[in-house]
């Protein structure tokens, strides 16, 4: 098994008056020409963990390795990383030329070899034509490509993003995040992308992590994360809508379960696959999680949930219907076409499989039930 | 990113900094406390065995000074202390009262043209010694000479520009629309000027206020051209002091110096947020 | 174009201009006042400088008209004129450049963090607060003969190196220059600390992360990010040692000789030494033109970004 490109080991960062830390021992290990997304809302930690791995943050305690070896004594300017800002930080009284020149100038590289590397790198970014311009006359997009390649010049064996799609407007996302998948197809980088837009991470990354409270809660390929969440928390955070969850008591009940959570109660059959039922006596605080496109709507009597329609979003084809279910309210997509009125009352049929349950302490998945 | 302490040499170069920024004030402050026996001391000393505050005494006695009176001058600085007080303060309250009308006028009403800027710029740039000349003309023909109605029209005169000036600034910093929810409330266009936009500049107006009392209390060469046997100023009787006795003086002439420097100093802490917007004329704002 | 015809346009136009009448009151006595004491007195100066005019010789409009003439034989044949222009540009320059250096040094100082740092905010600002004659006057003290500067010469340097300051024009020369950077090297530390603590963090990280030393990110990163603000306080600075005149008149009164006569002193000395009244008005409006193309210059480069309603 080959070095993967960078470690985080047991990384922590405390900060001075802070009673809680805002990376706390995290770990995370990312291979060489992977695109990774940290994805969290802000205060989670991501921004600090960024800052560490570039350097411009000491950690309080643990590791960070590049290739297998230790960087944190290794100032920011030595370990090889490149980091594009969200506003892109872009020295205005140069041009771009001099922007993307700067970082292997400051090397003392020979000159014909940083024309041949700018050239190459304006080439590849489509800036080509642009090189004698002012920073200060470029647009939102070019001061990004600028703010890219200025990096790309000094071949980093690791790049940073923050944030790279949320200060542009939507055509321009869309341009961008084409350019950023060729781009990592063409070079092979290994990209890490810190953002709290979870379509975002979803678009731009092969893996996810995401963080709270300077954990991270879950690693994995971006299509199991959105499929199977790991942690209640990453449930409620991906997909649009999210995750339902309702938080309530597990019990065995007869040959099943029983689950209820304020007015709501129903009954849950054993699963086949493979999950073990609860013990007879072991009530367990849980939350459902339910995904809004896998449940149907249907006559009132006849589903799990029932309850008036608060709010009906069309939203192109589909439509995301809002119900009230008393102590609750669940989201459900439905296509166009069957969407309700509001007020209706209207229930809610869901399959037995698709259920998931999630630990109310730990927040973990449930071994029990489904998985 | 945190900002990162002194090192070793920054700090012996901040320390020698200091001490060359304090040591002349240093000076004048002791030699303002020296006894009349210390003053012609040579070497001269650098911190009195007996320090006193005769000096400041004797400033206001006439018989005292006239005691050491060479070369003619036998004057106390009563009266030009109470001359930079009267000409400073009345020229600074007329200066900034008509600036902050003028500067509303301008900012709200866009009156005053786009030459403004220039035409104030060019105002600071001619050498007061020439335009000292005209005064001179129309006042002896008004028989404002030696007076102090003649002075303080001069000090509004050339401190109204940089009021108006200071004073745009900060109204131009003033949302507009504080004074149309005042006026929409039903008060009348000039009462919620007022009412509304002048107290909200407050700050602005004590810091413009004291910038223009600073210039006035330092002026020196118009209140020179200007008094004879009527009026004086503190810097004209200091510069009196020391060219009409060379030296011999030298306890009293610091103690007018240090009574000159003290409100200055004082106002100047008070305002120090605001020093670079005055400085700069608007163009910088801390 | 009937006379209803225009009421109507005028009240059409007072309406759309709301409060235009209070606008134009209130504004009103400045422009009074700015017209009858300072335009007034520039426009008979303006006059006077092309006359022949000296009191002796009766009253101003008695006075013959001779045209360029004051303007040219300052130009051409007043050497002292000449000489007090270029020795003041001397001392400007390198007054500035002192104070340029020094206020950048303590700014960067100010950079970094330490206790007290209010305190020795203040004490660093207090110089330029203190009145122009006090300075002169506190120097013409430091600098005697038997004073505090040479006797600490004598302590580094041993017995002979005790200087006459006032009797040699070199060192009369430099003692305004220490005079003038001492009373104004806070002005440039205080306008140049704004300008740093006002430039983003970001270019300053992605340079650091690029590779730069302090030096390289110093220079080539935020040396040209405080541009603007440096030019404002090279201008501002400009404008008034141009006029320096109280310090160097406690100081050494433009001596010895007229070594350090600067263009102020010369004026003075002419209008009110040698009632040369008409001459003098020629030389200041010289030193007004001269002084409105340098300031041009010099702001050239920010023009647009200044002038801006003054942001």
């Amino acid at each position: 098994m080959s070095m993967p490109k960078l470690e985080l080991v047991n990384l922590t960062k405390q900060y001075d008056n802070a009673d809680v830390n805002a990376v706390d021992g995290i770990n995370l290990t990312i291979d060489a020409g992977q695109t990774l997304a940290l994805l969290g809302s802000s205060g989670c930690g991501k921004s600090t963990t960024l800052n560490m791995i570039v350097g411009l943050e000491r950690p309080t305690s643990g590791d960070i390795r590049i290739d297998g070896v230790s960087v944190v004594d290794v100032p920011a300017g030595r370990r090889n990383v490149g980091l594009v800002f969200q506003d892109y930080a872009v020295f205005t009284s140069m041009t771009v030329r001099e922007n993307l020149a700067f970082g292997l100038e400051v090397r003392k590289t020979p000159k014909a070899e940083i024309q041949r590397a700018v050239e190459k790198v304006a080439e590849l970014l489509g800036m080509s034509d642009k090189l004698r311009v002012s920073a200060r006359e470029l647009g939102g997009s070019e001061l990004q490509r600028v703010a890219i390649g200025r990096t790309l010049v000094t071949r980093p064996s690791i790049l940073l993003l923050d944030e790279p799609l949320s200060n542009l407007e939507t055509a321009a996302r869309l341009a961008m995040r084409q350019e950023l998948r060729r781009l990592q197809r063409d070079i092979g980088l290994t990209i890490i992308y810190v953002t709290h837009d979870q379509v975002e991470a979803i678009s731009l990354a092969d893996r996810i992590a995401v963080m709270n409270g300077g954990h991270i809660l879950q690693t994995a390929e971006t299509h199991e994360m959105c499929e199977r969440p790991s942690h209640v928390f990453v449930a409620g955070f991906l997909g649009s809508p999210p995750m339902n969850l309702l938080r309530g008591t597990l019990e065995p009940a007869g040959n099943g379960h029983l689950f209820h959570a304020g007015p709501l109660r129903f009954a849950l059959p054993h699963t086949a696959g493979g999950a073990e039922p609860l013990a007879a006596d072991g009530a367990r605080n849980m939350v459902l999680g339910i995904r809004p496109e896998d449940m149907a709507l249907c006559p009132a009597d006849q589903g799990l949930f029932a309850g008036a329609v608060a709010l009906v979003e069309p939203r192109g084809h589909e439509s995301v219907v809002t119900v009230d279910v008393g102590d609750a309210y669940i989201k459900v997509v439905t296509p166009m076409r069957n969407a309700p009125g509001e007020d209706e009352t209207v229930g809610l049929a869901v399959r037995a499989e698709s259920l998931v349950f999630f630990d109310g302490e730990t927040g973990q998945r449930s071994a029990h039930l489904h998985s | 990113m945190q900002r990162k302490p002194l090192t070793l040499v920054q700090t012996i170069l901040m320390a020698m900094a200091l001490m060359v920024v304090l040591f002349p004030i240093f000076w004048i402050v002791m030699t303002s406390i020296k006894p009349p026996t210390d003053w012609n001391a040579s070497p001269a000393i650098w911190v009195p065995s007996k320090p006193t505050f005769v000096n400041f005494k004797t400033l206001f006695d006439p018989d005292a000074i006239r005691e050491y009176g060479v070369g003619g001058v036998s004057q106390s600085a009563t009266k030009a202390v109470l001359g930079s007080v009267l000409a400073s303060v009345v020229s600074t309250c007329i200066s900034v009262i008509i600036g902050l009308f003028s500067a509303i006028g301008i900012s709200r009403y866009a009156n005053g043209s786009k030459a403004t800027p220039l035409i104030i710029l060019s105002g600071r740039m001619f050498p007061p010694a020439a335009i000292a000349v005209p005064f001179v003309i129309m006042f002896s023909a008004l028989n404002l000479i030696d007076s102090y109605s003649g002075l303080i029209a001069i000090y509004v005169a050339v401190t109204l520009p940089f009021s108006t000036w200071m004073l745009k600034s900060f109204v131009d910093d003033l949302p507009r629309e504080v004074e149309e929810a005042a006026m929409l409330d039903g008060r009348s266009r000039i009462m919620a000027h007022l009412t509304v936009t002048i107290p909200l500049i407050k700050g602005g107006l004590f810091a413009t206020s004291m910038f223009v009392f600073i210039l006035n209390w330092s002026e020196f060469m118009f209140a020179l051209v200007l008094s004879y046997s009527n009026i004086s100023t503190i810097p004209v009787q200091l510069a009196k002091y020391v060219t009409a006795t060379a030296g011999t003086l030298y306890g009293v002439q610091a103690a007018l110096a240090v009574l000159a420097m003290l409100p200055l100093v004082i106002v100047g802490y008070f305002i120090q947020s605001h020093l670079a917007r005055g400085m700069t004329f608007g163009a910088i704002k801390q | 174009m009937n006379a209803s015809n225009i009421a109507v346009l005028q009240r059409e136009k007072a309406r759309r201009r709301p409060g235009a009448g209070i606008g134009k009151a209130m504004t009103t006595p400045g422009q009074i006042v700015s017209l009858v004491v300072l335009v007034l007195p520039l426009l008979v100066a303006l006059y006077m400088s092309f006359t022949d005019w000296t009191p002796t010789r009766g009253s101003l409009f008695q006075a013959s008209f001779v045209g360029f003439d004051n303007y040219s034989d300052l130009l051409i044949y007043d050497t002292r004129f000449l000489q007090a222009v270029l020795r003041t540009l001397l001392i400007s320059v390198i007054c500035l450049a002192l104070e340029f250096s020094f206020g950048l040094g303590l700014a960067v100082l100010f950079m970094r963090e330490f206790r007290g740092k209010s305190l020795l905010f203040s004490a660093f600002l207090t110089p330029m607060m203190i009145l122009p004659v006090v300075v002169g006057y506190i120097f013409w003290m430091l600098f005697q003969s038997n004073g505090p500067i040479n006797q600490m010469l004598e302590f580094v340097f041993g017995a002979k190196a005790a200087v006459e300051w006032f009797r040699s024009a070199p060192f009369a020369v430099t003692a305004v220059i220490i005079t003038e950077v001492w009373h104004w090297t806070p002005l440039f530390f205080l306008i140049l600390l704004s300008g740093l603590n006002s430039i983003p963090e970001n270019p300053v990280r992605a340079a650091v992360i690029l590779g730069a030393s302090p030096g390289q990110i110093f220079w080539r990163v935020v040396l040209p990010m405080l541009k603007p603000v440096i030019i404002v306080a090279f201008v501002i600075r400009s404008m008034e040692i141009i006029k320096l005149f109280d310090e160097v008149f406690m100081l050494t009164r433009g001596g010895p000789g007229s070594s350090t006569e600067t263009i102020s002193l010369y004026i003075y000395k002419l209008a009110f030494n040698d009632f040369q009244l008409a001459y003098g008005a020629a030389a200041a409006f010289l030193v007004l033109l001269g002084s409105l193309v340098l300031v041009h210059l010099m702001l050239a480069p920010v023009r647009d970004q200044l002038l801006d309603g003054g942001r």
